[in-house]
């Protein structure tokens, strides 16, 4: 399974996204590829699940991924129920 | 004695090098499996070549810029000769630079375990840049500086900065978050507390931004590769077109460049490598950072008891969302204007870096709509512009012109140009 957290610039909060992204996944005991990137190129990839916020979900309407939205990045509550209601 | 001069040429002489066994020993720390110690330490290795090949292509796009934009002005174009370059820079001085990231991270966990300023600065590509910035001001300032007198001095002052910088916003960020959880940790600090400042004295709270409602379809500014190419694609138009009309020898010589080309198809992609070249950089810099930063944050974790993330600028952007835009257009405006000012005034092509007014205008917007509302926003990107477009003459003419003036015209920003004045005088006594 491949997770692409992506942000506007694909640098700092996407990279924190991911790295709070794996600590939830470790808890739930799942195996995942996370990676991030900025918004344009997330367009030209296909993972499984892009965690994003929602103002940047809206530039990405229409991708084949199934979109997960996160509005606060560091909340590892809002992470792992957003992936729970989603992964299963 | 061989061995030692091997290690220095071959290990501390070769950033890519240096920065494969830092990230090697991180992932190795953090007991990490076999596959991901060796593709994360060939990413970040690849990652660093990148930047530099990157470099390149932006020095490129820049040179047809500036003589353009020089031409329009009728000043002499002067500003692109006799200097070393990013890429050049980066093969002399990347290993300290990197070093000194490595070890100003760790000054940064010291003082937030001992002091009771808890902040772990985390924004990986802004320590990146704003320690590759500072370097260029030092080497500019003296080039035959030792190599650990140099790490030293940079690592020193980069602890401080990440320690102190998140600590002085965070009042400011409080007010923003409503929280005392995360911290800013970005280089857009000095304009976001000015903005609130000022916010405070010219603005009015409750004319919030959030109470108004935006145009939609504006989403795609948030897309930096986009913005970039945008504004630079009508900045190259816009001074293909007055070339074409003014004419002139100097003008048939910039024209010349284009061969049999049209001249305006040529400055559109101009301005669109621009924005590759910007892309290339960013991706180098991501496969790096992406692949440092957890190894910082595991390090940092374990070392300090109750320790605040000071983090990059959008993780404030969900708390004014139309602050976001309104602080952009301030900045956009200011940018615009400054641009003419300059050139007519300094004899200076102001380079309006867009990823530089984006963030920064934005953040000092949401922290000037805190204090202010929608003028308090507006005022705080305006105050970014001009920071930034003043700092960036005052930057490339006098402290950096010899080093990286082609990194300082698109990745320096708001702190690096307010610190480096100082960066440059203690250089001065010091070395």
């Amino acid at each position: 399974m491949k997770i692409l957290c992506v942000c506007g610039l694909g640098q700092g909060t996407s990279l924190i996204l991911r790295m709070n992204t794996e600590t939830v996944l470790r808890q739930l005991g799942i195996q995942a590829d996370v990676e991030n990137t900025d918004v344009s190129s997330a367009k030209g990839e296909k993972p499984d699940f892009i965690l994003t916020s929602n103002e940047l979900a809206q530039t990405l309407e229409g991708h084949p991924s199934k979109i997960i939205i996160v509005n606060n990045y560091f909340d590892l509550e809002e992470i792992k129920t957003a992936l729970q209601t989603n992964l299963n | 004695m061989e061995i030692i001069q091997w290690i220095a040429t071959n290990i501390f002489g070769v950033p890519a090098i240096l920065l494969g066994s830092i990230v090697l020993l991180g992932l190795l720390l953090q007991k990490k499996s076999t596959s991901q110690v060796i593709t994360g330490t060939f990413k970040a290795m690849i990652g660093f070549l990148i930047i530099s090949a990157g470099s390149g292509i932006i020095t490129g796009a820049l040179t047809v810029f500036e003589p353009m934009w020089a031409e329009v002005f009728g000043l002499e174009s002067n500003t692109f000769s006799n200097y070393m370059g990013q890429e050049a820079f980066t093969t002399k001085y990347g290993a300290a630079v990197t070093l000194a990231m490595f070890i100003g991270f760790l000054i940064n966990v010291l003082l937030a375990r001992f002091t009771k300023f808890k902040y772990i600065y985390l924004t990986g590509h802004m320590m990146f840049w704003t320690t590759m910035v500072f370097a260029g001001v030092v080497v500019d300032t003296k080039t035959d500086i030792p190599f650990w007198g140099f790490v030293i001095f940079l690592s020193i002052i980069m602890g401080i900065y990440w320690t102190f910088q998140p600590a002085i916003v965070q009042p400011f960020m409080r007010k923003v978050t409503g929280n005392d959880n995360i911290a800013l940790g970005h280089t857009s600090a000095f304009a976001a507390v000015l903005a609130a400042l000022l916010g405070k004295w010219l603005g009015n709270k409750e004319n919030d931004s959030e109470k108004i409602k935006m145009p939609k379809g504006l989403e795609f500014l948030r897309d930096s590769n986009v913005i970039t190419a945008l504004t630079m694609g009508l900045l190259f138009c816009v001074g293909a077109v007055i070339l074409l009309i003014k004419g002139g020898a100097g003008a048939e010589d910039i024209i010349a460049n284009s061969g049999d080309q049209n001249f305006i198809i040529y400055s559109i992609i101009q301005s669109f490598t621009f924005a590759a070249g910007i892309a290339v950089v960013l991706l180098g810099v991501k496969m790096f950072i992406g692949e440092m930063v957890p190894a910082f944050n595991g390090i940092a974790t374990k070392l300090v008891p109750g320790a605040k993330p000071a983090l990059d600028c959008p993780v404030v952007f969900p708390y004014a969302p139309n602050a976001v835009i309104l602080g952009f257009v301030g900045a956009f405006a200011g940018a615009l204007i400054w641009l003419v000012v300059l050139g007519y005034s300094v004899a200076y092509v102001f380079v309006p870096t867009m990823i530089v007014l984006f963030f920064h205008g934005a953040t000092a917007g949401v922290f000037g709509n805190s204090t202010g509302g929608v003028r308090g926003a507006l005022i705080g990107g305006f105050i970014t512009a001009t920071i930034v477009s003043w700092g960036q003459y005052i930057m490339v003419t006098f402290l950096i012109g010899s080093t990286i003036p082609d990194t300082a015209m698109w990745a320096a920003d708001t702190d690096m140009f307010i610190l480096s004045p100082f960066i440059k005088f203690l250089a001065q006594i010091l070395f």
